[in-house]
């Protein structure tokens, strides 16, 4: 296969919490439009990992990484991730979104969840406004809260939340699009739906996606990595 | 657990409760037994007129009206320099300070929450001597120096509950904002702030009971008995912590000590309208930040 086509190339690496290793010399490659899955027993460090592509365990205490992360820069060329500035990092988060398994809205309104990385952009109401909805559409949301945008995002069911924290990820339209359990709190009906959002998703960009179950990660997956 | 012993920590932990709100109950009933009678617009204002008393067109010479404008006075002010300085402070030791700089300033903190407040009126007036010989001789111990001295010793409250609150943000919640982009900046205003605002209030309001009922700071740093309304920073004041304790301490017959628990009555009341004041703030803070 192409070595134009990897987005994310992981290079020896290894991630310690305190001095404990809990990943180990991992290498592994992403590439454009095809959708990754990792998979591997509770507590393999899938999350870790996940987290390390976009520095948030940056913001673990304790946490250490070792070994290289690029992400292919079209105007840049590769990108050591790992070398990057604080100042750097909001940009790359929002090339490399990450969508959490247990969902963490904000404390504040449905709206305000999915527009709250617009606002930090500084787009216009309208622009806001209809990126929002889309993004809502999009999850299969739209139609369960268009008539509550301005309530709690707390109120809504767990499944819901985490349908609301995918599209507040996709609001950003990233590059790389990073899933824990991505329907692991939703039942069988939209589980199905959100396989084929990212199907339909991962035709225009990486998506790599942690996984419990096997006959999803068969479904959905170019590649799979197994950590153990 | 056996049956038993669930029993007695459920009815030790009942009677605790209990003891506490019964202390409380006991303190304010006694207060109010005590100085209700003696609440009159007299003791506010003595011989003067209230209402031009209030527009500072006449001065009250008997009545507690300058204690009470001093009391809020020195209060406000002195929460005012603590609240920037102590949630600056905090927010820097939960957000932005390494592992050993954190240790070095929560020591500090502790050591200084611990400093007996007698110590940091010492301090207030020590400082104004040195004010007084070196700078301007106008200089005496007065509202400022006050205000200043009850700053420090309120501060550690403040840092400490703001530090507390922040830390107390669950990762997943910090991550959130994170993840979408924002930078630590605008991580801390818009998500970390709301979801520790309550505490970083709470922290003020237990500053500003403090700074209501602290007498030690105050007698060595420019309170005096007889001073009226301060006319400046500069001034000398008086303060009902103050005027309590003088009233305990010299009154010359029953009717003058019941004027004691009436300025008691009254030191309350003033907590209370601002921990309501703190608690509106707070409201309108959350609204603001989420």
């Amino acid at each position: 296969m192409s070595e134009d086509s990897i987005k994310i190339a992981i290079r020896d690496l290894d991630v310690y919490y305190y001095e404990r290793l809990v990943l180990k010399k991992v290498n592994m490659v992403f590439r454009d439009r095809e959708l990754t899955a990792i998979v591997g027993p509770s507590g393999c460090g899938k999350t870790t990992l996940l987290m390390v592509l976009n520095r948030l365990l940056d913001t673990v205490p304790h946490a250490r990484v070792e070994g290289s992360v690029e992400l292919r820069s079209n105007d840049q060329g590769w990108l050591n991730v790992l070398r990057l500035g604080e100042t750097d990092l909001p940009s790359l988060r929002r090339r490399v979104g990450l969508v959490f398994q247990h969902p963490n809205v904000l404390p504040t309104s449905i709206f305000r969840n999915v527009a709250f990385p617009l606002n930090l952009l500084g787009l216009s109401h309208q622009e806001i406004d209809s990126k929002v909805r889309s993004a809502l559409v999009d999850v299969f949301l739209w139609d369960e809260v268009k008539d509550r945008l301005d309530s709690s995002a707390a109120e809504l069911s767990g499944g819901q939340q985490q349908r609301l924290c995918l599209a507040r990820t996709l609001v950003l339209q990233p590059e790389i699009l990073l899933l824990d359990e991505p329907t692991s709190f939703l039942d069988e009906d939209l589980a199905e739906k959100i396989e084929a959002l990212l199907l339909r998703l991962k035709d225009e960009r990486t998506v790599v996606v942690v996984s419990h179950y096997n006959d999803q990660v068969m479904r959905l997956s170019d590649n799979v990595y197994r950590l153990s | 657990m056996k049956l038993w012993s669930h029993r007695i920590l459920l009815g030790f932990f009942w009677l605790s409760g209990f003891l506490t709100l019964a202390s409380v109950g006991t303190l304010l009933i006694f207060l109010f037994v005590k100085g209700a009678p003696s609440l009159s617009l007299k003791l506010i204002f003595g011989d003067a007129d209230p209402l031009r008393a209030l527009i500072l067109l006449e001065r009250v010479f008997d009545g507690l009206f300058p204690a009470i404008v001093g009391t809020t006075s020195v209060v406000i002010l002195s929460v005012s320099w603590a609240i920037p300085v102590g949630i600056a402070a905090g927010i820097y030791l939960a957000e932005f300070s390494g592992q050993k700089v954190k240790k070095i300033f929560d020591f500090s903190f502790d050591i200084l929450a611990a400093i007996p407040s007698i110590l940091i009126g010492l301090f207030g007036l020590t400082v104004a001597i040195f004010l007084h010989q070196h700078f301007s001789d106008r200089i005496y111990p007065c509202l400022l120096i006050s205000s200043v001295a009850l700053a420090v010793l309120v501060l550690p409250y403040i840092v400490r509950t703001t530090q507390l609150s922040i830390e107390a943000v669950p990762h997943p919640m910090r991550a959130a904002g994170l993840s979408l982009g924002a930078s630590k900046l605008q991580n801390l205003y818009h998500v970390v702030l709301p979801r520790s605002v309550t505490g970083i209030l709470s922290g003020v309001i237990l500053a500003l009971g403090r700074a209501a009922e602290d007498t030690a700071v105050i007698m060595l740093t420019g309170v005096v008995a007889t001073a009226g309304i301060p006319g400046s920073l500069l001034a000398k004041y008086e303060a009902l912590p103050f005027y309590i304790y003088y009233i305990s301490a010299e009154y010359t017959d029953q009717k003058e000590l019941m004027t004691g628990f009436g300025a008691a009555i009254i030191l309350l009341t003033i907590c209370a309208f601002l921990f309501i004041a703190a608690h509106l703030l707070k409201n309108l803070l959350v609204r603001r930040l989420s």
